[in-house]
């Protein structure tokens, strides 16, 4: 079957931090996780944007805590989108992350035409996944090469973050095989990445100018000369470390083509915390 | 006492249970903080709020007009589809069984209200395999109890008995559980269990039914875990493992023979076709994998409850400053390493920073006290990783080294670190899940952009490098030269900082050794500090003899 603008719909949950374009896009609805504060549940990207997130994170006295939307969310989505669309592609935070894609598959098993798909990914590498699929369905595009990018992605995409503390991580239990590296009194900052849907240490090194060399080498390794990279760079309410990412990657003399550049949102920055960044790019 | 003809419509049900969350709501976090078993893992308060309100959103969606049978059922499934961890489970099968029973009454009265409990006691007890007393099983069980003694009154009257009885159930739990009496808390299970109960009959009956009771009794002051930190009692099985499974020929007892040996907290529920499985143990995977094999799987969730335990543990330290919490360990339970660390160190602090870092085999040394080759291979001995590292963090100490690897007998590396403050740079880039041949190349990496230096006093007049010297001169050497001799601290480090960063450095690390000098080196380091703004200086307690500071630059 091909898939096209006019028969499939993406859905997709909010820790993919999609642009305000993306989100507005007719093909694609978004499920919202929730970040709670206390007593306080506010949907993400809805009822808590990250300009008033990171704030307000920094000054709690006890961190948010997260949770997957409800199978009866993904249901209602569901059925409402069978009425317009003959597939539906619910694109979801990586399982190894979050129990969203669970939710998603116990509604799907009830309406037929959705199919319900762990990512491996997470943030502005599923909003970069997104683009791509929109891309597709515009040209139109065989079922089964839609689903082998998909399936493809998350060990075609690269992908680093930094962040400035691994307490989030830590404290929201999130911090996978990176474990082995908790717990030391010097300031180190690693470059973590993920493996098999979980995060993963990557390489650590202590320093700015280090920890971007370092980038610079790994995407060098990932890429080739002859095609555009595709990039997308989201970052923790710190959109001064963006330019000197993208400065470093264009030193490599690639062609870069910056798809997404945003916040990580309020459920992805409960774990990663205030100051993070994270870099995702793919050439296809 | 008939209340009504329509007992179970939709909008009543909705509307009572609406009040039993927003109860729960108010006291998550208070219910989280009282949880101690069977993990304190501080998330009783989440699950049960978040089991109650699948039940919501499902009666949300109910059309207002459903006919009794149906509304049960459908609060019955969602109880169990959304049921969350152990207390979210048995809650989801006191559900089901007071739905059962309530479902075929006409009239809320005595006869209905002592069915539900008498029912919801059973289905609770019968999907757990081992029961434990002291939890919200037997307060649910007292109520119960409390509920048969009181047949015939007036239902107001009998469910005002009911929830009394069901807070000095409460109040015992912490005799029939050691662990609650030596946390100090009452069962979190029984006390939200009881929360729920009294949202809703406020909700459904009016306020004057629940009043006079002061939840704040019971709140008491919840200590983190049990006395002695918590890794024993987590120590056993790390992940909280729970899904649902559905299937033709999906059945529980079965499921649960197999399950049984591969953890505890082992709760299976639910009919034929589907069941709630949720478990603490070890090796989720296999978990997931048996029960693959006998259907499909919903909504699965693994939570590391070693995490959620330190995270209690330091939500509520937070609230008592005055008590000294041993250090969660989240490493200490770490399977087999690739490779490990023998490090020979000088000073308590420096210590402690390599232990920080992974390094557990140290061996007492340095300047003027090198180890010998013996001592070395001693500590290799008892490493347990395929492959061990030597750092000798002193030129005079490689040599010992080499030779200990020699007589080894197994695979042994020396990275050749020649101070403390090299040791150190290496170390950040070690990874115990590498194998050594990756660490010895990470390391040599980290080593080779980095500057060392190093203050300390001249033990006799000398000449060196050009450099006239006194006895008690302080001398700045840099990656190992004598290339600064001054009468005074200050002007040795800063003479020696400056050709430090000669070449551009990010980091400079710093560690404090034992000196006279009292509050001089804090203040020379402030100095510095101003001095080069963008420079990230970082400062360690050492405890090193002979060297007041040790410098890196990187």
């Amino acid at each position: 079957m091909e898939l096209t603008r006019a028969n499939t719909l993406l859905v997709l949950d909010s820790t993919s931090d999609l642009s305000p374009e993306l989100r507005a896009d007719p093909n694609i609805r978004v499920v919202p996780l929730l970040v709670h504060f206390g007593n306080e549940s506010l949907r993400d990207w809805e009822e808590i944007h990250p300009e008033q997130f990171y704030p307000r994170l920094q000054e709690a006295s006890k961190l948010p805590t997260t949770s997957q939307p409800s199978a009866g969310q993904f249901l209602e989505v569901y059925r409402e989108a069978r009425k317009d669309f003959e597939r539906v592609y619910s694109i979801h935070l990586s399982a190894g992350l979050s129990g969203t894609v669970g939710s998603a598959s116990t509604a799907a098993d009830e309406v037929p035409g959705v199919v319900p798909i762990d990512s491996g990914s997470a943030s502005v590498g599923l909003a970069l996944l997104a683009d791509r699929l929109l891309a597709m369905l515009d040209q139109g595009v065989e079922e089964e090469s839609f689903l082998s990018y998909i399936e493809d992605y998350p060990e075609r995409v690269g992908f680093l973050f930094m962040v400035d503390t691994l307490e989030y991580l830590q404290k929201g239990g999130r911090i996978g095989r990176a474990s082995r590296i908790a717990g030391s009194l010097l300031n180190v900052k690693p470059l973590l990445t993920m493996r098999q849907g979980e995060v993963d240490l990557y390489k650590k090194v202590r320093g700015e100018r280090k920890a971007l060399s370092a980038v610079q080498n790994y995407f060098l390794e990932r890429t080739v000369a002859d095609k555009p990279v595709l990039v997308a760079v989201g970052h923790g309410a710190a959109p001064d470390k963006v330019e000197p990412l993208l400065e470093t990657l264009r030193e490599t003399g690639r062609t870069i083509d910056v798809r997404v550049i945003g916040y990580l949102g309020s459920v992805i920055g409960t774990y990663t915390g205030p100051g993070a960044i994270g870099l995702f790019f793919i050439q296809e | 006492m008939a209340i009504a003809d329509s007992l179970f419509t939709a909008p009543r049900v909705r509307a009572v249970v609406t009040a039993g969350y927003q109860a729960l709501e108010e006291r998550r976090d208070e219910i989280n903080d009282l949880n101690v078993y069977p993990v304190p893992d501080g998330d009783t308060g989440n699950n049960l709020a978040l089991t109650v309100r699948a039940v919501l959103e499902d009666l949300r969606s109910l059309p207002d007009d459903s006919p009794a049978d149906r509304v049960a059922a459908s609060v019955s499934r969602a109880a169990l589809m959304g049921a969350r961890g152990n207390s979210g489970v048995i809650l989801s099968q006191m559900v089901r069984g007071a739905m059962d029973a309530l479902a075929d009454a006409d009239t809320f009265d005595d006869r209905a209200i002592v069915g539900a409990f008498s029912s919801a006691n059973n289905a609770a007890y019968r999907a757990i395999r081992k029961p434990v007393e002291g939890t919200m099983l037997t307060v649910l069980r007292e109520m119960s109890e409390a509920a048969g003694d009181h047949q015939g009154e007036d239902h107001r009257h009998l469910i005002g008995s009911v929830l009394r009885a069901g807070w000095d159930s409460v109040h015992r739990t912490p005799t029939l559980l050691a662990v609650l009496a030596e946390a100090g808390v009452v069962d979190a299970g029984g006390f939200g269990l009881l929360v729920l109960l009294e949202g809703m009959v406020s909700g459904a009956e009016g306020p004057e039914l629940t009043a006079g009771i002061d939840l704040d009794v019971f709140a008491g002051k919840p200590g983190p875990g049990r006395s002695g930190g918590h890794d024993e009692r987590v120590g056993e099985f790390a992940y909280c493992t729970s899904f649902l499974l559905t299937g033709e020929g999906v059945e529980a007892g079965p499921l649960e023979g197999s399950l049984e040996k591969l953890g505890d907290s082992l709760l299976v529920v639910g009919d034929s076709g589907q069941v709630k499985v949720h478990i603490h143990t070890n090796d989720p995977g296999t978990v997931l994998s048996l029960a693959t094999a006998k259907g499909s799987l919903h909504g699965v969730e693994i939570d590391n409850m070693l995490l959620q335990t330190a995270e209690r543990d330091a939500r509520l330290s937070a609230h008592e400053p005055a008590a000294a919490r041993p250090g969660s360990r989240n490493s200490s339970r770490a399977q087999k390493r690739a490779t490990q660390v023998v490090a020979v160190v000088a000073g308590k602090g420096n210590k402690r920073l390599f232990e920080s870092m992974g390094a557990d085999l140290l061996v007492d040394g340095g300047q003027t006290m090198n180890p010998s080759a013996e001592e070395l291979v001693s500590a290799l001995a008892v490493a347990t990783a395929d492959a061990v590292l030597i750092l000798p963090n002193n030129s005079n100490v490689i040599l010992a080294a080499e030779q200990a690897r020699q007589m080894a007998g197994r695979e042994v590396h020396v990275v050749h670190t020649k101070s403390m403050q090299a040791g150190i740079t290496a170390m950040v880039a070690y990874d115990p899940e590498m194998p050594a041949k990756a660490n010895v190349e990470a390391m040599e990496d980290a080593l080779a952009g980095v500057r060392t230096a190093e203050v300390t006093r001249a033990v006799r007049n000398s000449r060196l490098n050009g450099l006239q010297i006194r006895e008690g001169e302080f001398l700045g050497l840099l990656d190992g030269e004598v290339v600064v001799a001054e009468a005074e601290f200050e002007d040795a480090v800063n003479a020696l900082v400056e050709r430090l960063l000669e070449q551009p450095a990010e980091v400079l690390t710093v560690l404090l050794g034992e000196s006279e000098l009292g509050e001089r080196p804090a203040a020379v380091l402030k100095g510095l500090a101003e001095r080069y703004p963008d420079l990230e200086i970082e400062v360690h307690r050492g405890d090193q003899p002979h060297y007041p500071l040790l410098m890196a630059a990187e």
